[in-house]
């Protein structure tokens, strides 16, 4: 129940959902919050790689942030429900 | 001949994916050499300030916060049976700051039986049973906590090890082994990146991007054309 109403809420409001999912995770996940600052960085670089305007790059960095930690917390999820079920 | 009629050098130039202007890449071996010896000094060389500022902050503040975070013990070269350390192939893109494990490794590892910095920063673990010199060995009973005089076997003139230093790191670091040598290993991976970005320029918006802009792009042109005549 949890889990779907995380997943309805990350597909209407990605920012949301992900903070909701994140949130739920932390205590589930020791340390994933090392993980945070490296999804930052590797959107921050790959933005600066695909764009050379710093506007461009901000925006882009925002944008792979959000697709990547929106990614990796979905994996996650499926991870830890699937070990729920077992 | 006058002054403006000497050619021009070619130069080689990049198209900015957001203005169209060009970029001059100068010499574009040369930059990639320089970013990949130290992350955004190839953009910095090109006169890329903010993009070469942008790469050196980020890219060596996530390399030091993972030796950190690993005790400063997780950058090391091994290519011993049992510790082979591949995770040193994608740390040593992070270029010149890596570069102290392949000369300690070496030291540790040749005649010298100990490494360049005694200290045994960024040096391989000793392996169980492996030979050092007497000098490496007495440093590291004396200034290493994980260490006890009896951990070395008298064999003159040198000593011999008798535990597993790297079961030792991984007892005292825990997790944050991992961690430190994930962070490091990213940063020397995101480098080949910076060093692409300063052989052939930006790589322009994926495909998802240039689907967004083209969809704003008609959005405005549609509105632009439904507009009435003022």
């Amino acid at each position: 129940m949890v889990a779907t109403t995380l997943l309805i809420l990350t597909a209407a409001f990605p920012c949301l959902g992900q903070a909701a999912i994140l949130a739920s995770l932390a205590g589930r996940v020791p340390g994933i919050f090392f993980g945070l600052p490296l999804v930052a960085l590797a959107s921050l670089i790959f933005a600066a790689t695909h764009h050379e305007d710093p506007a461009q790059i901000r925006l882009a960095a925002v944008h792979w942030t959000v697709w990547l930690g929106g990614m990796l917390g979905m994996v996650l999820a499926v991870v830890l429900l699937l070990g729920w079920l077992q | 001949m006058g002054r403006n009629a000497e050619p021009q050098p070619s130069r080689i130039v990049a198209i900015s994916p957001d203005d169209g202007s060009a970029i001059d890449l100068r010499n574009p071996a040369l930059a990639a050499a320089l970013s990949w010896a130290v992350p955004g000094l190839g953009q910095l060389y090109q006169g890329r300030t903010t993009k070469g500022g942008l790469f050196m902050a980020a890219i060596l503040t996530t390399f030091v916060l993972g030796l950190w975070l690993g005790g400063g013990k997780v950058v090391y070269a091994s290519w011993k049976p049992g510790d082979t350390r591949w995770a040193f192939v994608c740390q040593a893109g992070a270029g010149l700051v890596a570069l102290p494990a392949v000369v300690q490794s070496a030291q540790l590892l040749g005649p010298a039986r100990q490494p360049l910095l005694l200290n045994g920063f960024m040096a391989p673990p000793l392996a169980p049973g492996q030979y050092v010199s007497r000098a490496y060995a007495d440093r590291l009973s004396r200034n290493d906590a994980d260490f006890r005089p009896d951990d070395f076997f008298d064999k003159p003139p040198l000593k011999q090890f008798r535990r597993d230093q790297l079961a030792l790191w991984h007892r005292r670091l825990g997790k944050f082994f991992e961690i430190g040598t994930l962070y490091t290993m990213l940063a020397g991976m995101l480098n080949l990146l910076v060093i692409y970005d300063a052989w052939a320029g930006p790589l322009g918006p994926s495909e998802d991007e240039k689907k967004r802009r083209a969809a704003e792009a008609a959005k405005a042109t549609s509105a632009a054309a439904a507009e009435p005549a003022s």
